[in-house]
């Protein structure tokens, strides 16, 4: 079928361009509860996506550029689907931009080869691993956990001659810890992606989820607070993913007007005063959740240096938005990558702080970077006394809050996150009781 | 009952189901065939550009088997007979079947369903739509010289299921649209933005907007280019209906979900006829909601709708279940078996979910406010069943003074607190009633689109 549509869009004359994706998906799903297995899954998808780019004349006479896409499945009838999308995109009239051309694609790694030999072995395995991790700690019963693996396989031709082929794999597991003492009841939630199944060092993460729901139980109503705050691990990359730098700093986002920053501008709103910030758009990251040989349009994957010591570097971008913008291409943001500080992880961690290890979701406004986020479960540190409390938020500015920060220069690994462990934010604020 | 026009794949599947069903129940003593298909429209037209998107498609059977204790599944992402046969044979083999409790199929049951729509989406041409889109964002974006943006986006989804039990066979049509604006604005330093949605299983009859509606995305947009941070505390609030369907969604909506309460993740499972908030309290899950975003006519597990009543004058009455943990734990099911779609397992979702309404007028819910915030508009909201938290971030906040808004803007604005404290803090109940749609997620996975709302109400919470 993938050749039938090829020869279809190749016969069309109405069509400035066109790029069409195979992809096949094979997935194993195990679902558990406090009694044992609920379901088992057996996942199969195959999809062809055409993309088509036809020129239109617009309303005053010029040239203007019109996109359309349609999904096929497998059996369906192509020249139907094709002429859906050619008419969509003869609809819109937008500037004429182009789509990438040839070029070479870089190794990533993107496979776990046992995920794809093995993958329904390998979600029994990690139940398996769970369950007997978590029973090492009487205190705490697992009473939820999630299981998923993937292959997808995609196959990708353009037009201009690109034709380029990923495998990628990944594995989610999530679960629930619950931990009671009388009628008290508590409960954390661990979700973990990454695309090798080695990459999730679940006996780990029951240690510390394990400690975590048990300090639940004697925490206490959340501080009146300002003042340092330290972000860790799969915390401080949530932090980093939440979408403030990949908006702000994304093509399509200026182009929509929605951001202000400007090549070689500072993206911070006031004076900088803690670590710099450097900062990597990162689709070449190995086994990065995000990462790919090639996005959506056909282009290679890259590391973008972002932002450069607090100053914005390059924009992300699509071809269109690169065209409209005249930048350069980036492709799809990838994975984050941040430098790494100087300061020991130690050193950031001596001093009395709040630290924060899990959100309800962190979520701030994209645009301002405005956020006012309810915390799960949060530590007064003061030297080796740590007092947990539960909720509250924790409230600022994700720009403010980057502008007087302090990095680890010990770094780590967290699927969608490549940088320090550790960051130590000067001056943010719980709102407590 | 309607003449349901299937896609031609899935109508020629549908006579082949009872057979399949029946071939698996000779291995398994419960088997079900749910085949879906969703496919839709995306337009955008803002000062810059214009895109007309196919919404990735989502078009597979699901076929289920249950052994005693565990639901085993074949998703396959076709309606072709040859691998969906396949899948089902394979399914069968791999059962052995384990002493537990029985699944009950329901009643006998079979019909058709459709959206009733005045103006059916696919009566327009895609044209015709974009036209319709170019017109409200010509009225938009010439509001106000500070505005460097107006986007106007219109989604259509439209959703076709079968569903196939030993005593079950059924079909729905589903549409569902949703058109909206929004204002970027810019005093030449900072960028805000504003926006406005309409929503409903219907037609384009439910997406027009009047000048007054436009004019207000506008202007709110504006006055957050001066907004302040709130500082954090206790403050009387007044909760316009979309707020507080966001509130009563994370609580008493996620909190009620019976698969939490088969995982313990739910502390509502321990309030069962319990008081859990102000005797003004009445919250209700309504499928079959008329015109609601998230209401449908059976759900994907073959449940017909009707309304449930989850909490009663304060006192909490019953979850929201889907097949598997009604089966486990023994409860009447109600129609939230839901999936994001056929690669997916079906969990207890909400559809429509919403505060009743009450008897005191808004005015007077204003008038009982000497110092306070006026939560308008929500962003976001994320359930804690087991904790009973709240976090419901708002886009802004209006202060209110003496029972008058007074200009002075707040944003963003977060709402936290004790789920029973903010509850109990209940003191009236506005006599108006509004909603809103979206797309909800069980945790940060397996969207699925749902309606909440509610009267306003006068209460007390934590903001920051």
């Amino acid at each position: 079928m993938f050749q039938a549509i090829i020869q279809a869009l190749q016969a069309r004359t109405d069509l400035a361009a066109w790029t069409l994706r195979h992809i096949t998906t094979r997935g194993a799903q195990l679902y558990a509860v406090p009694a044992g297995v609920e379901a088992r899954r057996v996942v199969q998808d195959e999809r062809y996506i055409v993309d088509v780019l036809r020129h239109t004349p617009g309303f005053d006479g010029s040239t203007t550029c019109g996109t359309g896409t349609v999904t096929l499945l497998p059996g369906d009838e192509i020249t139907a689907a094709l002429d859906t999308a050619a008419l969509t995109g003869g609809l819109v009239h937008n500037p004429p931009h182009a789509i990438p051309a040839p070029a070479e694609m870089p190794e990533v790694a993107l496979v776990d080869p046992a995920l794809r030999e093995e993958s329904a072995a390998l979600l029994d395995a990690a139940y398996t691993q769970l369950r007997q991790a978590v029973a090492a700690y009487p205190a705490v019963r697992m009473t939820a956990a999630e299981f998923f693996t993937d292959e997808e396989t995609t196959r990708l031709c353009n037009s201009r001659g690109i034709d380029a082929t990923q495998i990628t794999t990944s594995m989610e597991v999530e679960w629930v810890l619950i931990a009671r003492d009388g009628e008290r009841e508590v409960e954390t939630f661990v979700a973990l992606s990454r695309r090798r199944a080695s990459d999730l060092d679940l006996g780990a993460e029951v240690v510390r989820r394990a400690r975590y729901t048990t300090d639940l139980l004697m925490a206490t109503p959340p501080p009146r607070y300002t003042g340092p705050v330290i972000l860790r691990d799969e915390v401080l990359a949530e932090f980093m993913n939440s979408g403030v730098i990949q908006t702000l700093a994304s093509g399509a986002a200026k182009f929509s007007k929605l951001t202000t920053w400007e090549i070689g501008g500072s993206v911070l709103r006031g004076e900088a005063s803690g670590d710099p910030l450097t900062v990597w758009a990162n689709r070449q990251l190995p086994y990065g959740t995000h990462a790919g040989r090639f996005d959506n349009e056909g282009l290679p994957a890259q590391r973008v240096a972002l932002i450069e010591a607090n100053r914005l570097a390059a924009f992300t971008a699509s071809q269109r938005y690169a065209d409209y913008l005249s930048i350069p291409p980036t492709g799809a943001f990838g994975d984050i990558e941040v430098a790494a500080g100087t300061t020991p992880a130690a050193a950031l961690l001596a001093e009395p702080h709040v630290e924060i290890v899990a959100f309800s979701w962190f979520n701030p406004d994209e645009v301002t970077g405005d956020f006012a986020c309810e915390i799960r479960l949060g530590y007064v540190v003061d030297g080796d006394r740590r007092t947990p409390f539960k909720g509250g938020m924790l409230v600022g500015n994700v720009l403010d809050a980057l502008a007087d920060v302090r990095w680890s220069a010990e770094t780590g690994f967290y699927g969608d996150y490549q940088g320090p462990t550790t960051a130590r934010f000067h001056k943010l604020t719980v709102a407590g009781e | 009952m309607t003449d349901l026009q299937l896609p031609p794949g899935m109508a020629a599947l549908r006579g082949e189901l009872g057979d399949i069903v029946a071939g698996i129940e000779r291995r398994a003593p419960y088997a079900a065939v749910w085949l879906s298909s969703r496919q839709g429209l995306t337009i955008s037209v803002d000062n810059q550009e214009e895109r007309v998107d196919e919404r990735p498609p989502a078009a597979g059977t699901v076929l289920t088997a249950f052994d005693g204790v565990a639901l085993h599944e074949r998703a396959v992402g076709s309606f072709d007979r040859t691998p969906v046969e396949k899948g089902a044979l394979g399914l069968a083999h791999d059962i052995s079947v384990i002493a537990g409790p029985g699944i009950d199929p329901g009643p006998e049951r079979r019909g058709d369903f459709a959206t009733s729509m005045e103006i059916p989406p696919d009566t327009l041409s895609t044209l015709e739509k974009l036209d319709r889109c170019r017109d409200v964002q010509r009225r938009l974006r010439g509001l106000d010289p500070r505005i460097v943006n107006a986007r106007v986006t219109y989604q259509e989804i439209s959703e076709y299921a079968v569903f196939r039990n030993r005593v079950a066979d059924l079909g729905q049509r589903v549409q569902r649209v949703r058109l909206m604006v929004m204002a970027v604005v810019s005093d030449g330093n900072e960028v805000r933005y504003n926006w406005r949605s309409k929503d409903a299983t219907g037609g384009w009859e439910a997406l027009a907007y009047t000048d007054g509606e436009l004019r207000q995305v506008v202007d709110e947009a504006i006055a957050l280019l001066t907004a302040e941070r709130i500082a954090p505390g206790e403050y009387t609030i007044i909760a316009a209906p979309i707020v507080v369907g966001t509130i009563v969604h994370e609580s008493f909506g996620h909190g009620v979900e019976t698969d939490m309460f088969l995982k313990e993740r739910a502390r509502a499972a321990r309030y069962l006829d319990k008081v859990v908030g102000s005797p003004l309290v009445n919250i209700w899950e309504d499928p079959s909601y008329p015109a609601a975003f998230g209401s449908y006519f059976f759900d994907d597990e073959g449940m017909l709708t009707a309304p449930t009543q989850i909490v009663e004058n304060g006192i909490f009455r019953r979850g929201i279940t889907d097949l598997y943990s009604a089966t486990m734990l023994g409860i009447p099911r109600s129609a939230n078996g839901r999936r994001q779609d056929y690669s997916r397992k079906a969990y207890a979702r909400m559809s429509t979910t919403a505060f009743a309404r009450g008897a005191t007028p808004v005015a007077d819910l204003f008038a009982q406010v000497e110092d306070g915030i006026y939560l308008e508009k929500w962003s976001s909201g994320m359930e804690d069943p087991q904790g009973w938290g709240i976090q419901v971030t708002c886009h802004f906040g209006h202060e209110v003074k003496h029972g008058r808004v007074t200009g002075r803007m707040f944003a963003p604005v977060g709402i936290t607190g004790y789920l029973p404290d903010v509850l109990a803090s209940i003191t009236a109940v506005g006599d108006d009633w509004d909603m809103d749609g979206g797309n909800c997620g069980k945790g940060h996975k397996e969207t699925v689109p749902v309606s909440s709302g509610g009267p306003h109400l006068l209460m007390k919470a934590r903001l920051g």
